[in-house]
């Protein structure tokens, strides 16, 4: 079962290219995070999203 | 009382019976001493994911560096009770990591005292009870098993101690990082009491208060923003308070109760979420999502635990609290606290004099 790498280590290991949009949505979030609503931070994740998509 | 008894009745009643799933099993109107239980965790899950997680030895016992730090830290406190322990049980053993912190060779940290044996040689038999056969046989074959004694035993439940033990078996009960997943905290304690011979120390570790607390805020924060809502993730777990109560109101005396904070460094999340897993520590809280947690909540989750929590150096700190417990059954010429109000000297006194 682990000696195919599970599809977990792939997303993580794209997820880790972003650095600098994860740092950018991380702040937005942070920046006042006792009022987090629903996509509040919505543009910086699509960002996010595409990088690491890509 | 009557208002219980008409609902269980009507209950029976509205049950279809031609259907094969009618049980003959009573429902009983009363309540079992104690109160009710409230469920927290599944336990099924809980046991499927020991199991999962011990399926592949080699990979489960790169999970292990928690538990088996933990439980050498337990048994370095037994280094201060000066006795033998005939027949000692371990109470959710997981992969029987206490024996092996038992058979370690000079146990005692401090430089200035001469070698100490293994703390194996104060025990007799170690009973290490788990319900997981597949965490507990994981190591059965490793070569600490020569070094003490150790029969193992697999625990049909896990917060049903008198059935397979009895009352007074025990001249010690351990536990280490797995009573933070009993439903039944203080049924289990005091199960716990009446297992042990009198004036007999159980000394107990397990997960509390603070534990992941920043895994536990950055997955609110990020489940909150990508949709709108939070479920569980981290299980709600005791805090210190609550242990000094709970040992007391299950009949311990002479209790300590303390608190460490062991923070690991993890590269990321996911590195954190997989050692998690691979320790049998996954989410098994009732109510909560089932399946997966969505991809969009882990790359935000990831984004804001870094942001919120991450060292300078890049890495991720992940906190947990151990709680740190010792309690003695009552009996033998135990020291006792005076009676209120027979203190001779006043505190006030000597402080002010000094």
């Amino acid at each position: 079962m682990q000696s195919k790498t599970r599809p977990i280590q792939n997303f993580a290991q794209a997820a880790s290219k972003c650095t600098a949009e994860a740092a950018i949505y991380g702040q937005c979030i942070v920046a006042d995070y006792n009022t987090v609503y629903k996509d509040k931070c919505a543009n910086e994740f699509m960002k996010l999203k595409n990088c690491y998509l890509v | 009382m009557r208002v219980n008894l008409s609902r269980a009745c009507r209950r029976q009643i509205l049950r279809p019976s031609s259907a094969g799933t009618f049980s003959p099993r009573r429902t009983y109107a009363f309540q079992a001493p104690g109160g009710a239980v409230f469920k927290v965790f599944n336990s099924r899950a809980k046991w499927l994911q020991k199991e999962r997680s011990a399926a592949n030895p080699e990979l489960s016992r790169q999970g292990d560096y928690l538990k088996d730090e933990v439980a050498m830290r337990v048994c370095e406190r037994l280094l201060d009770i000066k006795r033998q322990f005939p027949r000692v049980l371990d109470l959710g053993a997981n992969s029987c990591n206490i024996a092996r912190a038992l058979t370690r060779e000079n146990p005692d940290p401090d430089p200035s005292t001469p070698t100490s044996p293994p703390l194996a040689t104060k025990i007799g038999e170690l009973v290490a009870a788990e319900s997981s056969p597949a965490l507990l046989f994981r190591d059965a074959d490793l070569p600490f098993n020569a070094g003490l004694n150790l029969t193992r035993h697999v625990l049909a439940d896990d917060e049903s101690l008198l059935l397979p033990f009895g009352l007074g078996s025990f001249d010690m009960v351990l536990s280490s990082l797995s009573l933070h997943w009993i439903n039944d905290l203080p049924g289990v304690l005091s199960q716990i009491n009446s297992v042990l011979r009198p004036d007999s120390p159980f000394v107990g570790a397990m997960l509390g208060g603070d534990t992941l607390f920043e895994l536990r805020t950055s997955l609110q924060l990020a489940e909150q923003e990508r949709r709108g809502g939070i479920s569980p993730h981290v299980s709600p777990l005791a805090d210190v308070r609550d242990v000094g109560g709970l040992m007391g109101k299950a009949g311990f005396q002479m209790l300590t109760v303390d608190v460490e904070d062991i923070v690991v460094d993890y590269p990321d999340t996911f590195a954190l979420m997989q050692d998690l897993q691979l320790m049998g520590e996954g989410n098994a809280v009732l109510g909560r999502e089932m399946g997966a947690i969505r991809r969009d909540v882990l790359l935000a989750n990831e984004a804001i635990y870094r942001a919120l929590h991450g060292n300078e150096d890049g890495t991720l700190p992940a906190t947990f609290r151990i709680i740190h417990m010792i309690g003695w059954k009552e009996g033998g010429n135990q020291p006792k606290p005076l009676k209120r109000g027979s203190g001779e000297v006043s505190l006030k006194d000597i402080l002010e004099h000094k």
